[in-house]
């Protein structure tokens, strides 16, 4: 079985998952042997099942979903709906999936929510459903009742990060800046190790930053935490092409707003004794990031386009775009 | 690397194939039982009573050390224990990323919170889908 399959496509190019789609009749042609048409006490001893087979159904379902290709989608539900039965979860969840992508107008899409709460109502532990719930409101263009709806389920089950990760995202939407740096906190809280939370929360720091009153000292001090966030995911990965990129920016930022401070007398340099927070960076050691970031991220672009062996890995606009950065910084010393 | 560690390893076993039969030969020998052990049959085999020519043993010795730089030599690259590396790794390369089987490889493992396919937006990821469908069928029109 090819590795395409067993990548979840919802995130893969749309070309990949074109490709994944148009196999689709290929796909369940080649599940139909003749093993699977004996009479029934003869399937259940002959292997006919692998561990990768459902998993791979369940991709071409969202394959053919995602391309709009519905005749396919219900051939491969109806084959999920069969092994596992209606009241499984994951099953009910493709099901929903199912009905909100072919629905056409907003009554449907009421009639699916109202089958989702249905389901609640009887059941309220279905976590994966409750989810759905929520991101059909959200994609129905309702964030603040998809933001309730999270709220709820997160109290009853706090240790779910993937659910405060959306909540973060929901948050962010609206702006609420402060609201999603704790939800992220929360993430860091449950998965402590996910890099790319930590430079998610650092981007989110940078941008509440960039709202705040230029020389106050809030600005400061979450333009410092922001950094300090992007070298902890820097710690977490090597190479980091996110990590470095941050880095960058916010040191640069950095660099700005302490040079605006230093004209004034009144500098922090011990840390805050009320609340205990660390005290803003020195100019030094920010200047010293700020080289090693520079240095870093020429090194992956070099690297990384030139496609070395063991360099290949990394996402062609992260590159041009860090080139670009690295173009502009250039150019402003030139001039 | 990989064609020196099994010619170090088929030299070794060589020479210990070698070693192995020279002294079962050389146990053959009437003189290689110097004098025969007294006592009864049980203490003589407690206790034999074997002297083997230096060469045998220094061959035997040589070949075990041949076989145990051979398989030293033959093993795999080691696997990253640091996280970093680790993670590092996962970033930067295709290679490290690819899927050999259910639940092994497939890059960052925490991709997932940012992805988060429980909150999968179905109709959205529809409606990208057709557009990109329709600037691509122009750009190949034009």
């Amino acid at each position: 079985m090819s590795t395409t399959l067993l990548q979840p496509p919802t995130t893969a190019s749309p070309r990949t998952t074109i490709t994944l789609s148009q196999q689709a009749t290929h796909f369940f042609a080649a599940q139909r042997t003749w093993l699977t048409t004996l009479p029934y006490p003869l399937n259940r001893l002959l292997p006919t099942e692998s561990q990768e087979k459902w998993l791979a159904y369940e991709n071409v379902f969202l394959a053919c979903l995602r391309t709009g290709d519905n005749d396919a989608a219900y051939t491969a539900l109806q084959a999920l709906t069969a092994r596992f039965g209606n009241d499984n979860e994951r099953v009910m969840v493709l099901g929903g999936l199912y009905q909100e992508a072919t629905a056409s107008s907003q009554a449907e899409l009421e009639e699916v929510m109202r089958s989702y709460d249905e389901i609640l109502k009887e059941d309220p532990t279905v976590f994966a459903l409750r989810k759905r719930r929520a991101a059909l409101l959200k994609s129905v263009g309702k964030p603040t009742e998809a933001i309730g709806d999270l709220i709820k389920m997160l109290d009853a089950s706090p240790t779910d990060a993937e659910a405060w990760a959306e909540l973060a995202d929901l948050y962010l939407g609206q702006g609420l800046y402060e609201q999603a740096v704790y939800c992220l906190e929360e993430v860091l809280l449950v998965m402590a190790n996910a890099w790319n939370m930590h430079a998610r929360l650092g981007e989110v720091l940078f941008l509440s930053a960039g709202k705040m009153e230029a020389g106050s000292g809030d600005k400061l001090k979450t333009l410092s935490e922001s950094m300090r966030r992007f070298c902890r995911s820097i710690e977490l990965c090597d190479d980091y092409l996110r990590g470095y990129y941050g880095l960058k920016i916010t040191t640069d930022r950095l660099l700005e707003v302490l040079d605006g401070v230093k004209q004034k007398p009144q500098v922090a340099s011990t840390s805050d004794p009320v609340t205990g927070d660390l005290a803003p960076p020195s100019l030094a050691a920010v200047k010293k990031l700020s080289q090693l970031a520079t240095a870093k991220l020429a090194e992956i672009v070099r690297r990384g386009s030139a496609g070395e062996k063991g360099w290949d890995g990394y996402n062609e606009a992260e590159l041009g775009a860090a080139r670009e950065l690295l173009d502009r910084d250039t150019q402003k010393i030139q001039r | 690397m990989a064609a020196a560690a099994i010619i170090v390893n088929a030299l070794g076993v060589v020479f210990l194939a070698h070693a192995v039969y020279s002294a079962y030969e050389h146990s053959l020998l009437p003189s290689s039982t110097a004098t025969p052990p007294s006592g009864s049959a049980l203490s003589r085999s407690l206790k034999p009573n074997v002297n083997l020519p230096i060469d045998i043993t220094l061959e035997t010795l040589f070949s075990a050390l041949l076989l145990c730089v051979g398989v030293v030599l033959s093993s795999p690259g080691l696997k990253p224990i640091q996280w970093n590396v680790w993670a590092g790794r996962l970033e930067k390369s295709k290679e490290a990323r690819e899927i050999t089987e259910v639940g092994v490889g497939g890059g960052n493992p925490y991709a997932g919170l940012e992805e988060r396919a429980g909150f999968l937006d179905i109709r959205g990821k529809r409606k990208e889908f057709a557009d990109w469908i329709k600037k691509d069928a122009r750009s190949e029109k034009s």
